[in-house]
Formats: C-alpha cells, sequence, structure tokens
C-alpha cells in the first residue's frame, strides 16, 4: 500500500511540472502586460520598464520559468504583482471558502445524486426514472450562472428567506480559526453565527451540486442496472430476500465503486474552485480570485493557483484509489512482514 | 518468507474517523472569536440609530496602504482611515482645512505652510504631529520612492519633471513647511486626495503591513480585512474633529462582484448602500423602495483621433468625422438620463466658464461630401470591451454606434476590441486612425484634464496630439493662481480642442449609487469617495 502510494506520488512529479510549464506559457503568450495595470494610469513608459526589469519580466522566459520553479520547489509562490502579498498567503486566505462550498455541495450532490440514481434503477422506464432522466439532463445543460441568479432573484429577491450573497453577516464572522465558518461557529457553540453561515451556503452549494448531482444520478442509475441483472443479485431474489435489503446491501454496495471515482473527480473539480458561483453569490475562494488575477495578468497569482489546482486533483484522485480499494471486497491491500 | 496481514475496511474508516475528527478540533481549537467582539458591538441600536452601515462596492480594495494603490475601491476605505493635510468640501472640489489649517503661500509659490491641529492622536495612541506627517510625505519621494507606489509621482511630483516637492521640514511638532520645484496651483488640491496623500501612522510604516493593517488618524478605525469578503471598521470615539465626528458605531464595506447580486443584497436588506451601478438596474432599485443617488460625475468620456499617422492627421479629415456622428441622439440612446453630452472637455459644473464652448455640430450631408473629398473611405478603431466609470455600457456597444454613423457618411470603420489589460498596451504599441478612451478626474483641478493633451506619455495621451501652443498654455495654467486670469487660460485650451478636434467628445457620466430610504447624510463625493462619518442609518 505504502509503495503504491509512493510510485502515484512520483507519477505527480511529471505531472505537475507539466502544469506548470503549461500556465507558465499559457500567461506569458496570452495575458496582457501587467506593468500598465500595476503602475496604473500615471505610469510613465520607462517607469514601466524599470518594473519589469525589477521583476525580472524582461528575463528570457526560460530563465523566467527556472526562477519561478525554484521558488515553487521551496514553497515560495512569490508575490502578487497587484497587492505585494505573498501568494501562498493570499490563497490559504480564500482556500476555506471554496473547500467548505465544494463539501457542502459534495455532500448535496452525492445524497440526493445517489438516491435519485438508485430509485431511478430501480423503477426502470418508469415515470420517476424518466422525471430523474430529465431533472439529470436539466442539471447539467443549466448554466449555473443563471441557475444561480434565479436562485437568488426567488429565494432572496422575493420571498427574502435567505442571504443573497456572502459568507456570514460580518460581525458573526469567526476570527482566528480555521476559516471553515461552519465548523468554527459550531465549535464556538455560537449557533446564531451558525444558523447564519448556513443560511449563507445554502444557495451557492445548491447551486454548485447541481451539475454534479445530475452526473452522479447518471452515473448511479447505469451502474445499478448493471449491477442489478448479476446472477448475485437473481440468487438473493431467488433465496427470498426482501428487494430493499437486496438492492441496498446487495446491489447498491457493489454499484458504489464507479460512483465513488465519479464523487471523487467531481469533488477535485469543486475544490479547484468554482469560478461562477463564486462571482454570482460573492463567494470569496480561490476560483473568482485566479479569474480576477486572470485579468489583472498577476502571473504569480495565476501560476500558484494553477499548481495548487493541479496538487488538490492528484491527491483527491489518490484518495478516491485508496477508497475505491477498500470499497470492493476483492481488493486486499497488503503489507510484507519480515 | 513473509507472511501477509490485512488492514480491514472497518478498521481503516474508524481510523480515518479519527483523524478527520481529533484534525477538525485541533485546528479549530480555541482562538476562534466573534469578528463583533472586535468591533465595536452588536448591529442593534440605540436611540433609533442603527449601529452598523453596510456599503457593498464590487471589488476588495487593491490595499490600504495610500502609497502603494490607485483604486477607488481602495479610496472609498481609506479615505475613513486616514485625514489629510486638506479636505475637499462635502460636495464639491474645493478644498478646505484637514488635518491642518488652510497654507500659508510664499509670494513666488513654491513655499506652503501648514499649521496642524494640536493633539491629534493615529488611532495607536501615537502622536501625528508635523514629523510624522513629514514620515508618511517623504518615504514617497526621490530616493525613497519605489516603482510600485502609482501616485507618488502625480501627487508628489519628480526630480525629471522639475516639479512638485522638494523637501518637507518639521521645524516644530505645528508647523509643516513642504517646499516645491515650482509654483503649482493644483499641489493644493493634491493634498486632499485620497490616494498618496493621506497621512499614515510612522508605526504602521515601520511594520512594514501598512497595506493590510492600516493605522490612521480619521473617524474610523480599521478593525479587521476578510480577503474578498469584508473589511469592518469601527468609529474612532477620539476624533479630533468634532465637526466631522462619526455618527455610526461600525461600518462595513462588503466586497459583491457581480452588479446584479449587488442590487438583490441591497433589496433585501443585506447591505444599506451599494455603488458600481449602470442604469439598466435603475429600476429595480428604486421599484423596491430604495433611493437613487445620481450627481454628475468628475469624468470624460471621448474618442481620440491619431494625431501623427493615419486617416486623421489633417483637421479637415476629423471635422468630417465629428460632423457625421450625432452626438447628442447617441448619447441619449446610450446612457439615457444617466450621462450627460460633452460641450467641453471638464464637465461644466467644475469649470462653468466653458458653457459657451461649441463643439462641431452634426452635419452628415457635409461629412459624407468631405469624405468623398479627401477620400477616405475607410478606418480603423480600436475599443476596449470592458465598462469603465465614464462608459457604463463598455466600448464595444459605443464603438458600433460610431460605425453605424461612419457608414451613413460613407466610411467602413473596423473595429478591433481588447480587454481594457490588453487595450492599454495596444493603444501604445498598435496602429489604429481612432480609439475609445476616458479619463476620470483625480483631483478637481482643470490641469487634472486638459494636461492630458500636453502629456508626453503615450498612455496619457493615446491620440499623440503635439501642439506647442497647447502646451505653452497648460504650463501657464500650472503656476497662475485661482481665478479669472486662470479661468481663461483653460477655457482657451477647451477652445483649441474645440477647434482642433484632437478628441471627439462624447460624454460626462453620472456618478450612481443606491441606498436604502433609512440611510440619511449619504453623499458620493465627485472625487469617488464616500466620507462615512456622516452617514447614519435608522434603526
Amino acid at each position: 500500500m505504502l509503495k503504491y502510494i509512493v510510485k502515484r506520488i512520483l507519477l505527480a512529479i511529471p505531472v505537475l511540472l507539466g502544469v506548470s510549464v503549461i500556465v507558465f506559457l499559457i500567461m506569458r503568450v496570452f495575458s496582457a502586460d501587467p506593468a500598465p495595470v500595476v503602475l496604473g494610469q500615471h505610469a510613465t513608459a520607462e517607469a514601466m520598464n524599470q518594473w519589469r526589469e525589477a521583476n525580472g519580466l524582461n528575463d528570457p522566459l526560460i530563465v523566467q520559468y527556472f526562477n519561478f520553479l525554484a521558488g515553487a520547489l521551496t514553497g515560495n509562490l512569490g508575490e502578487s504583482y497587484y497587492t505585494h502579498t505573498p501568494v501562498t498567503q493570499e490563497l490559504l486566505s480564500r482556500f476555506p471558502a471554496t473547500v467548505e462550498l465544494a463539501l457542502v455541495a459534495i455532500i448535496i450532490a452525492a445524497v440526493i445524486g445517489v438516491v435519485l440514481g438508485v430509485i431511478s434503477a430501480t423503477h426502470k422506464n418508469s415515470p420517476i426514472d424518466g422525471l430523474a432522466t430529465i431533472l439529470a439532463l436539466v442539471g447539467v445543460s443549466m448554466p449555473i450562472f443563471w441557475l444561480g441568479v434565479l436562485l437568488i432573484i426567488f429565494f432572496a429577491g422575493v420571498l427574502h428567506v435567505l442571504p443573497s450573497s456572502g459568507r456570514i453577516d460580518p460581525l458573526l464572522q469567526p476570527v482566528g480559526g480555521t476559516g471553515f465558518y461552519l465548523l468554527d461557529t459550531l465549535l464556538m457553540g455560537d449557533f446564531e453565527a451558525f444558523s447564519d453561515a448556513a443560511s449563507h451556503i445554502i444557495l451557492p452549494a445548491l447551486a454548485l451540486s447541481m451539475y454534479s448531482m445530475a452526473v452522479i444520478t447518471r452515473m448511479t442509475r447505469s451502474s445499478m442496472l448493471e449491477t442489478l441483472s448479476e446472477d448475485y443479485v437473481r440468487t438473493a431474489r431467488a433465496k427470498g430476500l426482501k428487494k430493499r435489503r437486496v438492492d441496498i446491501h446487495h446491489a447498491l454496495r457493489n454499484a458504489m465503486l464507479p460512483i465513488t471515482t465519479v464523487i471523487g473527480l467531481q469533488l477535485g473539480s469543486l475544490l479547484g474552485g468554482a469560478m461562477l458561483t463564486e462571482t454570482v453569490f460573492a463567494w470569496p475562494g480561490i476560483g473568482k480570485y485566479v479569474v480576477d488575477s486572470i485579468l489583472k495578468s498577476d502571473f504569480p497569482v495565476v501560476q500558484g493557483a494553477v499548481l495548487l489546482i493541479g496538487v488538490i486533483f492528484i491527491v483527491i484522485n489518490l484518495v478516491v484509489d485508496v477508497i475505491y480499494a477498500y470499497l470492493d471486497p476483492r481488493i486486499t491491500y497488503t503489507k510484507e512482514e519480515g | 518468507m513473509s507472511t501477509m496481514a490485512e488492514i480491514s475496511r472497518r478498521r481503516f474508516l474508524q481510523a480515518m474517523g479519527v483523524v478527520g475528527a481529533s484534525s477538525a478540533f485541533a485546528l479549530a481549537g480555541c482562538g476562534a472569536q466573534r469578528a463583533s467582539d472586535q468591533a465595536a458591538g452588536s448591529t442593534s441600536g440605540e436611540g433609533g440609530i442603527a449601529d452598523t452601515i453596510t456599503f457593498a462596492q464590487g471589488a476588495d480594495p487593491r490595499g490600504l496602504d495610500p502609497a502603494y494603490v490607485d483604486d477607488g475601491e481602495s479610496a472609498k476605505i481609506m479615505c475613513n482611515i486616514y485625514d489629510t493635510l486638506l479636505r475637499y468640501d462635502t460636495e464639491s472640489c474645493d478644498v478646505v482645512a484637514g488635518l491642518a489649517e488652510m497654507p500659508e503661500v510664499s509670494e513666488d509659490g513654491l513655499t506652503y505652510t501648514f499649521k496642524l491641529h494640536e493633539g491629534v492622536k493615529f488611532h495607536d495612541g501615537t502622536d501625528c504631529n508635523a514629523a510624522a506627517v513629514k514620515a508618511s510625505i517623504d518615504r514617497q519621494l526621490e530616493p525613497a520612492r519605489t516603482e510600485d507606489m502609482p501616485y507618488a509621482s502625480f501627487v508628489f511630483g519628480s526630480e525629471d519633471s522639475g516639479a512638485g516637492v522638494a523637501s518637507v521640514e518639521a521645524p516644530d511638532d505645528t508647523t509643516l513647511v513642504i517646499t516645491l520645484r515650482a509654483a503649482s496651483t493644483p499641489f493644493i488640491k493634491n493634498m486632499a486626495m485620497a490616494l498618496a496623500a493621506p497621512i499614515v501612522a510612522p508605526s504602521a510604516i515601520d511594520a512594514g503591513d501598512s497595506n493590510e493593517n492600516p493605522i490612521g488618524s480619521g473617524p474610523y478605525k480599521f478593525v479587521s480585512w476578510s480577503k474578498g469578503e469584508n473589511v469592518v471598521l469601527e468609529a474612532n470615539e477620539d476624533y479630533w474633529d468634532e465637526e466631522h465626528m462619526p455618527q455610526t458605531k461600525n461600518v462595513i464595506f462588503r466586497f459583491i462582484a457581480e452588479n446584479s447580486s449587488r442590487v438583490t443584497a441591497l433589496n433585501n436588506g443585506e447591505v444599506d448602500i451599494i455603488d458600481g451601478i449602470d442604469a439598466s438596474v435603475v429600476p429595480t432599485i428604486t421599484d423596491a423602495g430604495n433611493e437613487l443617488f445620481d450627481e454628475d460625475g468628475m469624468n470624460i468620456n471621448y474618442m481620440a483621433f491619431r494625431n501623427d499617422s493615419g486617416a486623421f492627421t489633417d483637421v479637415e479629415a476629423r471635422r468630417a468625422f465629428c460632423q457625421a456622428v450625432n452626438v447628442e441622439e447617441m448619447v441619449q440612446s446610450l446612457y439615457g438620463d444617466y450621462a450627460g453630452v460633452a460641450t467641453s472637455v471638464m464637465p461644466l459644473w467644475m469649470a462653468p466658464y466653458d458653457e459657451d464652448i461649441e463643439q462641431t455640430a452634426y452635419d452628415p450631408e457635409a461629412a459624407k461630401e468631405k469624405f468623398a473629398e479627401l477620400g477616405i473611405t475607410s478606418c480603423t478603431m480600436l475599443t476596449y470591451t470592458n465598462p469603465r466609470p465614464y462608459n457604463s455600457i463598455g466600448g464595444q456597444a459605443l464603438a458600433e454606434a460610431i460605425q453605424g454613423y461612419l457608414a451613413d457618411a460613407g466610411v467602413d470603420m473596423d473595429i478591433v476590441s481588447y480587454d481594457w489589460t490588453t487595450y492599454q498596451t495596444k493603444v501604445e504599441t498598435d496602429a489604429f486612425d481612432c480609439c475609445l478612451y476616458g479619463w476620470v478626474g483625480d483631483n478637481g483641478d482643470p490641469d487634472n484634464f486638459m494636461n492630458l493633451l500636453a502629456d508626453e506619455n503615450v498612455s496619457m495621451n493615446v491620440g499623440r496630439y503635439r501642439s506647442d501652443a497647447y502646451n505653452a498654455l497648460i504650463q501657464q495654467g500650472l503656476a497662475t493662481p485661482e481665478g479669472d486670469e486662470r479661468d481663461a487660460i483653460y477655457k482657451q485650451c477647451e477652445q483649441m480642442v474645440a477647434d482642433e478636434m484632437p478628441w471627439m467628445l462624447i460624454s460626462h457620466s453620472k456618478n450612481l449609487a443606491g441606498y436604502s430610504p433609512k440611510v440619511k447624510g449619504f453623499f458620493y463625493h465627485p472625487t469617488g469617495v464616500v466620507h462615512m462619518e456622516g452617514v447614519t442609518k435608522s434603526a
């Protein structure tokens, strides 16, 4: 098991190197010159050139890349051109918001998606199955941006029952904890703040979960249908076991393998930052920050953030593979004892 | 020989659960507290006045040290944390006493002697005296100045230009003497600006994190900044200026990027004031019972002709272009009631003496004939795509409107558009015949607008207009004290622009903001800042 994990980590190195080269080149080739953005409307051409020189932007690309790589290897992702704050600090201050939203969204997506998928598979070709199929189709097709605006208009604008944006009432905001407001407020025993944070996360999490929910529903349905046609399921039924027990304990447990993989991949993509959702709901996470930084040609921030997202994907995939093995009774991780 | 040991699934899941839960508790643990424990108190009000006012703007501040920022989002927050030597009058760009009385100016216009108020303290309790003010300014003067101080050269000048601050002296605690290299009438207005000019506590400068943990002497104290979420300020109960004592305990600036989300937040009662809105959302705001603030802004939306190359180097070609476009109709159609047709470079509220300046009148037939005579059948326009403070609909829609008028006059106009960041480089490097641009005033002085056409810097003078006569007027205006003589100089500049048409003037946008009817005392200053000390909200 340890050998397997080490092997996977070693394999991640060329992947991250590839990611770093691609994002570095894309930013240098397609982004505008950051100097006018950083120095403002009163900057002279001479001042801009001095700034480029001071920030190494006049060096050959290969030199710039290796400088970036050398910094990244020592954990120094540089400073934001725009705010002068360390990139690591900027990313860490926004990361909890992204993780919290992604986790709540994936929980909603997984619970509803699996339930809908199972019902759909066990009632194949029934009206319920049709309804679930339509819901999945809508979930995949509906732009998150539009859905977010609709949710805001209905729940905040018309019903006035939920807040439209932000993570929490600023005066209830927990300071000095983990940055995960639901967790911090709960552990502080501040239920007013917890309830406020929960009310703020409902709409963005719902909007963000819609796509993943649809994918999980479709995957659960097809995986369940495949499992339900297996011989051992027929045998279990022939033995007189109750339908629900067969569906849940025999079929679903075995159908969960590909579903787990999909949930893991979806979580990985949600953790990478949900730019549209974060923008619509003014959610202070990484996705929105990266897009703002791309528009400002803030190279160190974009490079650092994409590397971080790459690491997240690799770690999530690794974790999913490990969990996958534990969910499959046929797979046994072993270690040698002397 | 080896034996195989199996790790059971149950044990794995149990282990993961224990690790997860213990990490969570260890991380969250102790130390977390409510932001309101750090700020002045709860949201409940006393005496019918709410304790907290929330202002929603479109983005985080770039930073909170006035030396290192150039954006309006930072300025709106900073003007509440810091004092300036002088300040703008509440609703105009006239300068009045601030941290210091109005200065004594020497006859040659080079020496400004400021008398500071006694006993003023920064928020950390240190003295806000002449030495502190000197330190706040000195760091922005050469050679201490660094290239990441975007407004230092504008406010304090530079050696190369032969203008600006030569030295700052603090002979005693309440006297500050600033000596200029050359007489400069706008200097006094610069001292009231929200960028570069505000006085930062030496303790914050020495600590090196003044951009994140600002310490000023203003009516509000900094409490916290949650990146991407909010900045919380609390009233400075010991504020020295009784006329400008803060009326509300807590002021929160929230950052909501989406226009429509800001509007919903206002209509839902989550925030009390929003800005950065365009005309399209005005009905949504007013229909919900909220108030609209719309006052003339300090800006100009214009189209610059390339004066040094391309199709419009000849003044007759530029005149034909201006005759082809019905600016009045276009402005009304694109901006409705929320922008006025520009009849001069400066908005008339800023320069009422420009009232009788007239721009080239709309005459499509004359334009058509002149274009045919000059053989101009096509041209290229560069434009930006994003909305700008002076052009709420963005450059593309405006360019297309102009393109339509040009087509009627027999000229095929090619539009090349870029996002704003890229565009700023393209206007310096690419070939074009005309381009859309604009300007938001910094300090309310005429030089700040009219100097654009005398600037050697291409990023400021995108049309590359060069006129020795115009430049001489600008130099004269700089050194002439405020009054009729100076007004006459700038009127002459305006007349030259109207006659030679280096720009086709389009519009002056209004500053728009929405606010709850419970909010009183709100005013959006023409310089784009909002002083919150006089703003209250009924509970």
